[in-house]
């Protein structure tokens, strides 16, 4: 019972949202009834025939049409035929004449919601109109819900996915790791060789040591991605203290203090509050890093970084805007993925997202991107904590 | 200026390496007692004066942080510094809390590594130091109580 009147009063309110179109060929009839719908709250609107129906129709969407059988000119069965073609949203209710039930249950298999016949009860009227708003809803909704579940379902895959190549990557990182240990000594000890006084003077020095530059080099580069790999998965060692968010950013800066000093970056600080919360310092410092790295790279010389901070008593919002030069929509999708780069090969991981959404999503946190072209890039954490005020 | 070697272990089961970064440290002063597993370690810590072990965390058989506890139970004062191919930093930080100087990720920077074989040195001579002065004073009072 409760739930009917639920229903009622739902009802009543969606009356005035359902768009209604009265197609009958009868002017008096159509204005009566539209008239007596209005003080219902229904406002219809009117059509004579069947070309003005559709008329209609191709400009203005209606989630319900009243159409009249007996028509001169495109009957109602025809009309009913070519709306279902186009706007398969519409539901219809024909109207049929006394001794022609046979139209309507024709109508009903060719798609039509129901048929009343005339002459008609407002009353019924009213209750199939709301009857067909109420299915379209309906409908609406088990689209959106499977559209959810669909989305979940890619989410899910897409996470499980990143599970296990996690995994992979942190063992092919471990296993990497030892044989380019061995390369680094090996580098290493034939430096040292070369600073033997019995070798001071031997030919093509500056080649070996050019070489062995290389090596170094690549080393280091190897290097990075092995330990950024492993950060992924770095799942057990996580602590939980409080956090000063504003020291915090303080220390991430000055991490990357010398990149900021070098390309004469500017960097404004909006903070609506010094506050403090629980979460591991470490992982949020290392998404600061990798977010300010990025930030650097983008805006090059003379740019201009914003951190800001927002708060609401159960969610904080930490943004690291750049002047840079945007990103492309193309890739704004694939920059959390990882190996996915545009820096010079050497320079990026292509790993420093997927890191960065990684440790958000273990903290229980949301990442989110916004850039145009041309104008700059912004990344805002959403973190849900408890927030304490200093 | 003359740089007072340290008397290193090396302990790893990746011989190549171990082989390498002996090289390497000898090339710069140090002394240098390879060992290719736990047992081996412990083996010749038993004949061997040193005062760090550089020890690999994953190794077949005796891992490192077995090997870590046994070293502490058995040579005290000996000071180690883990070495690990993993992100599993975790397990450092359980060996530092069994008492492990300090960690390193390999593949491990030279400067980092010296500065830490240098700290880890310097504690076991402070400690053996304080030890030597605490013994002293303990004579002294057994003389005096003559």
């Amino acid at each position: 019972m409760v739930e009917n009147i639920g229903a009622y009063i739902k009802n009543m309110v969606n009356a005035n949202n359902i768009s209604v179109l009265l197609v009958d060929d009868e002017k008096d009839f159509r204005q009566t009834i539209a008239k007596r719908l209005k003080k219902r709250g229904i406002s219809a609107e009117q059509a004579g025939t069947g070309e003005e129906c559709l008329a209609i129709l191709a400009e203005k969407s209606a989630d319900v049409v009243v159409l009249d059988v007996k028509m001169p000119g495109m009957g109602g069965i025809e009309t009913l035929h070519k709306i279902k073609e186009k706007y398969l949203k519409t539901e219809i209710i024909l109207l049929t004449g006394h001794a022609a039930t046979s139209d309507g249950v024709e109508g009903i298999k060719l798609g039509a919601f129901d048929y009343l016949t005339k002459p008609i009860e407002l009353e019924h009227l009213v209750g199939k109109i709301k009857q067909a708003f109420n299915k379209i809803q309906h409908e609406e909704e088990k689209v959106k819900d499977s559209e959810f579940r669909a989305n979940m379902e890619q989410q899910m895959i897409a996470t499980e996915r990143l599970a296990s190549l996690g995994t992979l990557s942190a063992g092919v990182a471990h296993e990497i790791n030892n044989p380019l240990a061995i390369i680094n000594e090996s580098a290493g000890w034939m430096r040292l060789v070369l600073k033997r006084e019995e070798m001071s003077d031997i030919p093509s020095r500056q080649d070996l040591e050019m070489a062995l530059g290389k090596i170094e080099k690549g080393v280091d580069r190897a290097r990075r991605i092995t330990h950024q790999m492993l950060e992924t998965v770095r799942t057990n060692d996580s602590v939980s203290a409080e956090v000063n968010i504003s020291e915090l950013v303080d220390e991430a800066l000055e991490l990357v203090g010398k990149q900021i000093k070098d390309n004469d970056i500017e960097i404004i600080r909006k903070f609506d509050t010094s506050l403090n919360i629980w979460s591991d310092p470490y992982q949020l410092r290392q998404v600061l890093i990798n977010l300010l790295t990025n930030a650097i790279h983008a805006v090059g010389t003379g740019g201009k970084i914003t951190i800001i901070l927002e708060t609401t008593d159960t969610e904080l919002t930490l943004t690291i805007r750049d002047s840079g030069q945007g990103i492309p929509k193309e890739n704004l999708e694939k920059i959390f993925e990882p190996f996915f780069s545009t820096k010079n090969p050497g320079e990026g991981t292509g790993l420093g997202l997927f890191v960065t959404r990684n440790i958000i999503d273990k903290l229980g946190g949301k990442i989110y991107v916004k850039s145009q072209v041309g104008h700059g890039t912004e990344f805002s954490i959403k973190l849900k904590e408890k927030i304490y005020h200093d | 200026m003359i740089k007072i070697p340290t008397k290193i272990m090396l302990v790893d089961d990746e011989k190549d390496f171990v082989e390498m970064l002996s090289l390497r440290l000898k090339e710069v002063g140090e002394k240098v007692t390879p060992a290719h597993s736990g047992q081996e370690c412990l083996e010749k810590l038993e004949n061997n004066n040193i005062d760090v072990v550089i020890l690999d965390i994953k190794m077949p058989g005796m891992d490192g942080i077995e090997t870590l506890k046994e070293i502490k139970k058995r040579f005290p004062l000996v000071e180690v510094i883990m070495l690990t191919g993993h992100g599993a930093t975790e397990t450092a930080v359980e060996g530092m809390k069994t008492g492990a100087f300090d960690y390193l990720l390999k593949p491990a920077d030279f400067t980092d590594l010296s500065a830490k074989l240098e700290a880890a040195r310097k504690r076991k001579e402070d400690q053996e130091e304080r030890i030597r002065t605490a013994e002293s004073k303990l004579l002294l009072r057994k003389v005096g109580g003559f």
